[in-house]
């Protein structure tokens, strides 16, 4: 599964900007089942099990990955900005980043640390403060090789970390497309909808139209959550811990989740929840959809998620996985 | 010599202040091309170019090895590397940056960033006490590759901009380092108008220390120190900058020698070498600071290369500066 991940990973697709993800990921499953792609851009594969279930059950998974979009070349030849999805601006400072289809690199630079005073040395950057630079002398050359409104990504590397934890960019929510392309090769008892969805990272908006043109009895939503297990940070606020297996949300500030399947999740396996009410996910429009969905989410908890460098543990991915292949046979039974 | 590899090259060894081994190992070897007895002296490379002639002026061409970066102090019980930081670094930008720690094995890690449901939008920077390295490692098993000391850079590969621009990491100075290399052989062979030696200096960032000692070492007459300065971007004071692509900026200061800023100037004018003026009230926080008072003291001024972004992981360079650059310190060189 590291190297699927890592393909999807090294792999670019902002909110709106999906085609190159979804390619690859039809490419990996077109042999194992029936898809077809919708208006906004949604893959929805449907697959054969050994039974058809009275109720259907979705799985899904978001595609899109937070980034950059360029919104103006100015005269000196550097780019503006806006971002795609909720980015910090202290990752985006300092970083490189590569634009659009032609991968032009670029940075994003600062003032120099000589040049700032004490005051603003203690001053996280805006994000409206910052630019891109690609090299370029003046506009006309900077508008010879990028366009507005031209994807913007982050340069970062997929690296692997002690014996098993990888760090790369968009692991949310490309584990959770990993976990679908392996559980859509796997031999299902019921019949499943498998749903890669777009727009996640601005407001959930390309899992409200499959949510509606799927029409599922049951959800569960795959991906990546916030974990804080990090060094000063105690108690309720690491809200997950790498190595502490699958996250099972009781609530979040978008949904809060199905009882039956929450408890379910902890039957079947060691699970750890969040200590906090933080974050949001394509529950929270599945669950609302057309009558009402019942929705499990399972996360594989994520340090610095929405950065370049999103850590995750190997083993949660892969417990992760465990738990889902037995819930997708369980959950058709209830 | 391929100016674009050979500067890609020099930034992406490591060699932070006082750990800078890597990087003058590989830049000595570089540096033997044309000085073939050249050789580490406590820290310092150092090689006399071409047949010293009595009677000549002594000059030292220099430019500083190590860069900025950080030092391990602990590990945590939870595997977290504590670190200093080495030369002045940019907090703003450390949250999620990838890493190595330069161990035993080099270590792969990404600096720990507050999530922002933790910070709650604040626009607090971190201190550097706060900052942690997570490695994906326990307490024991970093204990087997790492120790307290140990230097760490950012992990950071040179990439290719539009036009003549490069970005990377630690080009402050080792395009400095390359432009001597370069100016070096755009001499060889010539007849030089001094006795020129050649120091890439330790521990520039943290206060020009190996400078203070290669300057005594070598107790040259004339001292240009090849470093960079700040090149016009947006966020910068226009007139505290010069400009990429422009060519090199001659310093004009009170502690540097008027008449090698002069001599400069009129070396550029007349070999067509385009030019930039950085005047600067004082000192000028390069090596120069150290040339010109050491020993009897020397005549001393500053050549810098513009770049943009200084001490990021994201510097910018035009690599025309570093060919105009040699071109103007080789023809000084010859002519005198």
């Amino acid at each position: 599964m590291k190297e699927l991940l890592k393909e999807l990973c090294m792999t670019d697709g902002i909110s709106g900007d999906e085609k190159a993800v979804r390619d690859l990921i039809i490419s990996k499953i077109k042999l194992v089942c029936d898809y077809h792609i919708d208006n906004l851009g949604n893959l929805i594969c449907f697959k054969k099990g050994k039974k058809t279930p009275k109720k259907k059950l979705m799985i899904c998974a978001h595609m899109d990955e937070v980034g950059l979009i360029v919104t103006s070349v100015r005269s000196d030849g550097t780019l503006t900005f806006g971002c795609v999805g909720g980015i910090d601006p202290a990752v985006i400072i300092g970083r490189q980043v590569r634009i659009g289809e032609k991968r032009i690199s670029g940075v994003v630079g600062s003032t120099a640390v000589h040049n700032l005073s004490k005051e603003q040395r203690e001053k996280a950057p805006t994000a409206d403060s910052l630019y891109i630079d690609i090299g370029a002398a003046d506009k006309s050359e900077a508008e010879s090789c990028v366009s507005l409104g031209d994807p913007v990504y982050f340069d970062s590397e997929f690296t692997e970390l002690g014996s098993h934890r990888v760090k790369a960019k968009a692991i949310d929510d490309r584990a959770g497309c990993a976990m679908m392309i392996k559980l859509l090769h796997e031999s299902l008892e019921y019949d499943t909808y498998f749903v890669f969805n777009v727009q996640e990272e601005i407001g959930l908006r390309g899992s409200a139209v499959s949510a509606f043109s799927v029409a599922p009895s049951f959800a569960i939503v795959l991906e990546a959550t916030t974990a804080a297990d990090i060094d000063g940070v105690t108690g309720e606020k690491r809200v997950c811990e790498l190595d502490g297996g699958p996250v099972v949300s009781f609530m979040d500030n978008r949904t809060i989740y199905d009882k039956e399947l929450y408890h379910l999740a902890f039957d079947i396996a060691t699970c750890q929840t969040k200590t906090m009410i933080a974050g949001g996910n394509d529950a929270g429009a599945i669950h609302i959809s057309g009558n009402g969905v019942r929705t499990i989410a399972i996360s594989v908890p994520c340090r610095y998620l929405h950065s370049p460098s999103c850590v995750i543990d190997m083993t949660d991915l892969q417990s992760s996985y465990k738990l889902v292949k037995i819930l997708a046979r369980r959950i058709p039974e209830l | 010599m391929d100016i674009k590899q050979t500067v890609i090259a020099l930034s992406e060894v490591s060699g932070t202040s006082g750990n800078e081994e890597a990087a003058a190992q590989l830049a000595l070897s570089m540096l033997r091309q044309y000085t073939p007895d050249a050789s580490v002296v406590n820290g310092n490379v150092i090689g006399r170019f071409g047949v010293h002639t009595d009677g000549l002026p002594s000059l030292v061409l220099d430019a500083h090895i190590d860069q900025i970066g950080f030092v391990v102090t602990y590990i945590t019980d939870e595997g977290f590397v504590k670190v200093g930081s080495v030369g002045g670094i940019d907090r703003r930008l450390l949250p999620a940056q990838p890493v190595i720690i330069h161990g035993n094995q080099n270590i792969k890690g990404v600096i720990c960033s507050v999530p922002p449901h933790l910070s709650h939008g604040s626009s607090e920077v971190l201190s550097i006490e706060d900052v942690a390295i997570d490695t994906g490692m326990s307490k024991s098993e970093l204990e087997q590759f790492i120790s307290i000391g140990d230097s760490i850079t950012f992990d950071v590969s040179c990439r290719q901009l539009i036009g003549s621009r490069i970005t990377g990491g630690a080009l402050d100075d080792r395009c400095g380092i390359a432009s001597v290399l370069r100016a070096l052989e755009l001499l060889a062979g010539a007849k030089t108008a001094y006795n020129v030696t050649v120091v890439f200096s330790t521990q520039e960032e943290v206060g020009e220390r190996g400078a203070k000692i290669g300057a005594f070492t070598v107790s040259p007459d004339i001292a240009l120190a090849v470093d960079v300065s700040f090149a016009y971007a947006i966020g910068e004071n226009e007139r505290n900058c010069g400009y990429l692509g422009k060519g090199p900026m001659i310093g004009i200061s009170p502690s540097l020698s008027r008449e090698i800023s002069d001599k400069l100037i009129e070396t550029a004018k007349k070999a067509s070498v385009p030019y930039q003026l950085e005047v600067m009230s004082g000192l000028t926080s390069t090596n120069a600071d150290r040339y010109s008072v050491n020993r009897e003291g020397a005549k001393t001024c500053t050549v810098s290369i513009p770049l943009r972004n200084m001490h990021t992981p994201v510097e910018v360079i035009d690599l025309s500066d570093i060919e105009t650059t040699a071109q103007l310190l080789a023809a000084f060189i010859k002519e005198g």
